[in-house]
């Protein structure tokens, strides 16, 4: 109701007004986002300001400004690079063997009804339970080092990757199959003629449910079971109450986290392009 | 009659997934016991089956597990509860009204994509490692699927609905009551799914920080103390009840929502 109104006042008496509404109506979305997120900035850059705090609350607050000046130097120094290196090999090297250990293992599943059934309730299990809770049996299994945390990364990372490929491969449509089938292709070409290039998407999907499940997994694993890395400098710096340092290393890992799944968003544009508009059901 | 006939009713072939399933999952217990057998295994760095189960039993015979899982229960199911009812009406609010939706949209994306666990040394040092300190973890966590699908569910709605409940003289609040809060329960449930996997974490994260209690701490510690067997009894107890947790939400959607199987 409240919007219709809206409407009709912006654009009914006056003339002069309407290219103004217009502008408006256009960049609309996009300034009341970016207002709400700089209005939140500013609010917290002054809340010091705004709200007496005793000195012990002081000690644990910290504002914007701080924290871009923190993050600024830690680049400017190179002090990041270091221990922002350990986690990215943790993070790449988990992810890698994820996928290499998920999509086979998918497509296998999804091919063999035989297969899927065993092991079906052994995947529902570890999807539906936080790896976290493996954590402290990695740490005794592969110390404190690289190892620990590339498997809380792998397992993390590796059931989005199955289960999607998984349902990209149950997705395929059973008339290409039996029409390649049908030609004399065996399983192996029908996985890399038919199966694959239909789940990509799916894939695709899986890879940036993933991405983020292997984030998270970095930074958990630095948390508790690491002597180096980004989440290690977090949780020193939180324990010396040099909350600027925490929020910094926060945004250098959602940062990562929205560029690679930026770029996996770009992937996904780029091989869709041809894809046609598939209708609905088979 | 007949026709169930020409449809191969066999009851082996209906329950062949399950057997198949359950046929894994003891394979995959006894190889694991077996193994011991041939393979010196480290007894202080993995523990059989059997072992397990002793533990277990020993944890529910002293009372610790059950004292644990109780202590963990409650941030739990109270960060949930909090999630659910500020993340709903949160989302419903940003789905119905187009500009309050622009202005919050981008916000919430930023904190959903931001792996916000990273906060929790800093919330562990506001609140402390008690209920407190747990709950808010559990909450910053968990809010965010209620937000998002409750926000996609008031999107998807039917626009007649809309139409006959305001021609009828309904107004903004028999909107919210009569036609978004019942559209949108299914989107609700299944953020409930995902929630739960967040909302373990969060009690996790919160518990291997520096709790004293709790079935995260139960399990660093026995960690720590190399008693292998409490360790993966804990383990094994976790993943039971999240499975129970999940399957449990997905049984009642499919129940309750049939018409939304699947998705």
């Amino acid at each position: 109701m409240a919007e219709l109104q809206a409407d009709f006042a912006t654009a009914g008496p006056a003339d002069a007004a309407a290219p103004a509404a217009r502008l408006w109506r256009r960049v609309e979305q996009t300034a009341l986002g970016a207002g709400s997120i700089v209005l939140l900035l500013l609010l917290w850059q002054f809340l010091p300001d705004l709200v007496p705090m005793k000195a012990g609350t002081k000690l644990f607050f910290t504002v914007p400004s701080e924290i871009a000046g923190t993050l600024w130097q830690m680049f400017a120094t190179g002090s990041i690079w270091a221990p922002l290196g350990v986690s990215a090999a943790a993070f790449a090297v988990g992810l890698g063997l994820a996928i290499l250990a998920g999509l086979p293992l998918g497509i296998l599943l999804g091919r063999s009804n035989t297969l899927n059934a065993m092991l079906d309730p052994i995947i529902t299990a570890f999807n539906a339970t936080p790896r976290l809770v493996f954590l402290p049996l990695l740490m005794l299994w592969f110390g404190l080092g690289l190892w620990s945390k590339v498997a809380i990364v792998f397992l993390g990372a590796l059931f989005p990757l199955l289960i999607n490929t998984y349902e990209g491969v149950r997705n395929a449509d059973k008339l290409l199959i039996n029409v390649v089938r049908s030609f004399g292709a065996g399983e192996w070409d029908i996985a890399r003629l038919v199966v694959v290039p239909n789940a990509l998407p799916f894939i695709i999907v899986g890879l940036r449910l993933a991405i983020g499940r292997a984030v998270l997994g970095v930074v958990v694993a630095e948390f508790f079971g690491a002597q180096d890395g980004l989440g290690v400098v977090m949780v020193r710096a939180a324990s010396e109450f040099k909350v600027d340092v925490v929020f910094s290393g926060l945004i250098v890992f959602a940062a990562l986290s929205l560029v690679m799944t930026g770029l996996v968003k770009l992937l996904e544009d780029r091989m869709s392009r041809w894809r046609p508009q598939r209708e609905s059901g088979d | 009659m007949a026709r169930e006939a020409t449809v191969r009713p066999s009851p082996m072939w209906r329950y062949r997934n399950i057997l198949l399933g359950g046929l894994a999952v003891v394979l995959f217990f006894a190889a694991w016991q077996a193994i011991f057998l041939f393979v010196p295994f480290n007894p202080l760095f993995i523990s059989k089956p059997s072992l397990i189960f002793w533990g277990f039993v020993d944890l529910v015979q002293s009372g610790e597990l059950l004292d644990d899982l109780t202590v963990s229960a409650v941030p739990f199911f109270l960060g949930l509860g909090a999630a659910v009812v500020v993340g709903v009406p949160l989302g419903i609010v940003m789905g119905w009204r187009v500009r309050v939706g622009y202005a919050l949209d981008p916000l919430m994306t930023i904190f959903y994509a931001s792996p916000l666990v990273a906060l929790a040394p800093l919330l562990v040092i506001f609140f402390g490692v008690g209920l407190p300190g747990k709950t808010i973890i559990v909450f910053s966590l968990a809010v965010f699927p209620f937000i998002f699908n409750a926000c996609a569910g008031v999107r998807a709605v039917d626009r007649r609905l809309i139409d006959v409940v305001r021609s009828l003289g309904g107004g903004e609040w028999a909107l919210y009551r009569k036609v978004l809060l019942p559209s949108v329960l299914p989107y609700v449930v299944a953020a409930a799914r995902i929630a739960i996997g967040r909302a373990l974490i969060g009690v996790l994260v919160g518990e291997f920080f520096a709790a004293s209690e709790g079935i995260g701490f139960a399990i660093s510690r026995y960690g720590d103390l190399f008693a292998i067997d409490k360790m993966f009894a804990c383990i094994l107890t976790v993943m039971v009840i999240a499975v129970v947790l999940t399957e449990g939400i997905r049984f009642a959607e499919r129940s309750a929502f049939p018409w939304r199987a699947g998705q």
